[in-house]
């Protein structure tokens, strides 16, 4: 995933000099062509939308509360808003080709945050992306939970529900605060289970410089309102009874956190264990809830590592990387199947030591643009 | 490089609080154009350029990479810290790509000075000899970058 991703970046930057110059020609055709009055978009082959047209597909559609994945805000830079365009598109333009591949261009697929709506459109859009919604909620807690992790509570508006799949996660927006101008929006994982009903618990690391780790760290509080969308995501758990192997770092606790509280209560007694990496031992958190998850999976075991434990931590726990504590624990890991959540880099190593112990790439789940 | 559209629009992208909280410009009064120019002259006076500077960026990087979160020495003296957060930024010049939001901070052990960047920055300088306005807390100024990392006019 990283070699695609490194591969992504690379066409990104060869092209991104010829579609700079094109696209401010765009731009500026654009600024000066103006309205272009109703269009409609029919979607599937069964809905009719009508919309105000030259503004992007990526808007048009949210305007209808249809949400395609953006990790970008629409600025053509992350390629995750691809959609079949099956007419009235145009050609394809030169922001959208370092994205696109060959066989993608042949299957008219696009992005829809740079096809404008200038004319009557059909488009694709997978099913699945319609239980996409936005929600709006309250904060009812703020916790800290490590010294740069803070836990939030968010209360969905009365008789509104999110349906998810445990792991998944929701697009946070960040509202026009004191240091923002225009909203913006980053991916968090849902921490808490999808039979909290009205409820969804985040657990959001602090960025230093980050823009949405600031407001909530430093601006949010208890009863503000707050806005998202989701649910998004192909990392779920699974319906299957292989043996689990979970492993995470850092904020990438709370999928997995939120695969396990699913566990116990819908009484999954698959056989799982989890790895859990933190520096030292007050970067540890949710520890007493896995204590009480060991009680109510019946073969599950929560591992916490630590990387570098101080002296006054006494810890007589496990020391060292996951990916080097692994072989410790299994000789083979095949048939198994393994969630992992955390930087790209420890991403990286997990993957590689899971394959070592005979790990298929279809066995391994995680979030690619995490 | 002409103070082009491209600019103009990266100029907007650059304010506070549209992709990065401080924006790239800091207190910096010159257009983008003339920050670029002036830190590429200071560069090309030290016989060298944006790309290579850029290159031994990521080339430290690379190396910090192995310590996986922790502090990994690099030679010939430095300690070095990769931490990634999950997601992606946008470049503020239209046209480019995503990019992965990685820190590098490296300890010249000889000096002890410190310096960090991010990938963006890296990109930056790499694709747009943009090293940031003055007052960013992300600006790397070309000479102390140049300085702690110890990087050389390629005798080539
Ligand atoms: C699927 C998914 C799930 C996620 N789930 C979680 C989760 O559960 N919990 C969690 O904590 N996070 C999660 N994340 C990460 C989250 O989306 C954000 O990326 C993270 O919180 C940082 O956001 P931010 O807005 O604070 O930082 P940003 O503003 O997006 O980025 C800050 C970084 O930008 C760089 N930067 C800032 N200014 C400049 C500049 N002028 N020049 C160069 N570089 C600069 C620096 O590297 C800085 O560290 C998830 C991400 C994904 C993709
Ligand atoms: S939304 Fe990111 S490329 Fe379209
Ligand atoms: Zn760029």
């Amino acid at each position: 995933m990283d070699f695609q991703f490194g591969h992504l970046i690379t066409s990104v930057l060869i092209v991104s000099g010829i579609a700079t110059v094109l696209s401010i020609l765009i731009v500026i055709a654009d600024a000066t062509i103006g309205n272009y009055g109703d269009k409609k978009i029919t979607i599937n082959n069964e809905k009719e939308i009508i919309v105000d047209g030259g503004q992007t597909l990526l808007s048009a559609l949210k305007s209808e509360q249809i949400f395609i994945p953006s990790a970008c805000g629409g600025r053509g830079s992350c390629g995750l808003c691809k959609l079949k365009i099956e007419s009235g598109a145009g050609e394809v333009l030169p922001t959208e080709l370092p994205f696109l591949e060959p066989s993608e261009i042949t299957d008219n697929v696009r992005l829809c945050c740079q096809v404008k709506v200038k004319a009557d459109l059909e488009v694709t859009v997978p099913e699945e992306l319609f239980k996409i919604r936005q929600f709006e909620a309250r904060c009812v807690s703020l916790v800290d939970l490590t010294a740069d992790i803070k836990g939030l509570r968010l209360e969905l508006s009365e008789n509104d529900k999110i349906e998810f799949k445990a792991g998944q996660f929701i697009q946070l927006e960040v509202p026009v605060y004191d240091l923002t101008p225009e909203a913006v929006y980053r991916a968090y994982s849902i921490a808490s289970k999808p039979d909290d009903d009205g409820f969804i618990d985040l657990e959001i690391k602090y960025v230093p410089g980050g823009i949405c780790t600031t407001w909530v760290h430093k601006f949010l509080k208890v009863g503000d309102t707050v806005k998202f969308n989701g649910p998004y995501g192909d990392f779920y758990l699974r319906d299957t009874d292989a043996e689990m192997i979970c492993m995470a770092v850092g904020s990438g606790m709370a999928p997995i956190k939120s695969i396990l509280t699913h566990m116990a209560h819908r009484g999954i007694n698959r056989k799982v264990k989890y790895f859990y990496g933190a520096r030292k031992r007050d970067d540890l958190y949710n520890t007493e809830l896995m204590e009480e998850l060991e009680k109510l999976i019946p073969d599950f075991n929560f591992i916490p590592v630590l990387s570098r434990p101080e002296e006054e931590d006494n810890w007589s726990g496990k020391v060292g990387r996951l990916n080097n504590i692994l072989p410790e624990y299994y000789e083979t890991a095949q048939g198994m199947e393994s969630y992992l959540c955390g930087n790209p880099d420890a991403l990286n190593s997990y993957i590689a030591a899971l394959k070592n112990l005979g790990l298929r790439d279809d066995e391994i789940f995680y979030d690619p643009f995490a | 490089m002409k103070n082009t559209p491209q600019m103009k629009m990266a100029y907007e992208s650059m304010k506070p609080g549209i992709i990065t909280l401080d924006g790239f410009l800091g207190s910096d009064s010159r257009s983008l154009m003339d920050i670029i120019v002036a830190d590429e002259a200071e560069i090309a006076r030290r016989g060298l350029t944006s790309a290579e500077l850029a290159q031994n960026m990521r080339r430290i990087r690379d190396e910090g990479r192995k310590g996986e979160g922790l502090f990994e020495f690099v030679q010939p003296h430095f300690d070095v810290l990769v931490e990634s957060v999950r997601g992606v930024l946008s470049c503020p010049f239209p046209g480019c790509g995503a990019i992965k939001k990685v820190n590098t901070t490296v300890v010249n052990k000889q000096t002890g000075k410190t310096i960090s960047f991010s990938d963006l920055a890296i990109h930056l300088i790499e694709e747009h000899s943009f090293f940031q306005g003055r007052g960013s807390s992300f600006r790397l100024d070309p000479c102390e970058l140049i300085e702690i990392l110890e990087i050389k006019e390629d005798p080539h």
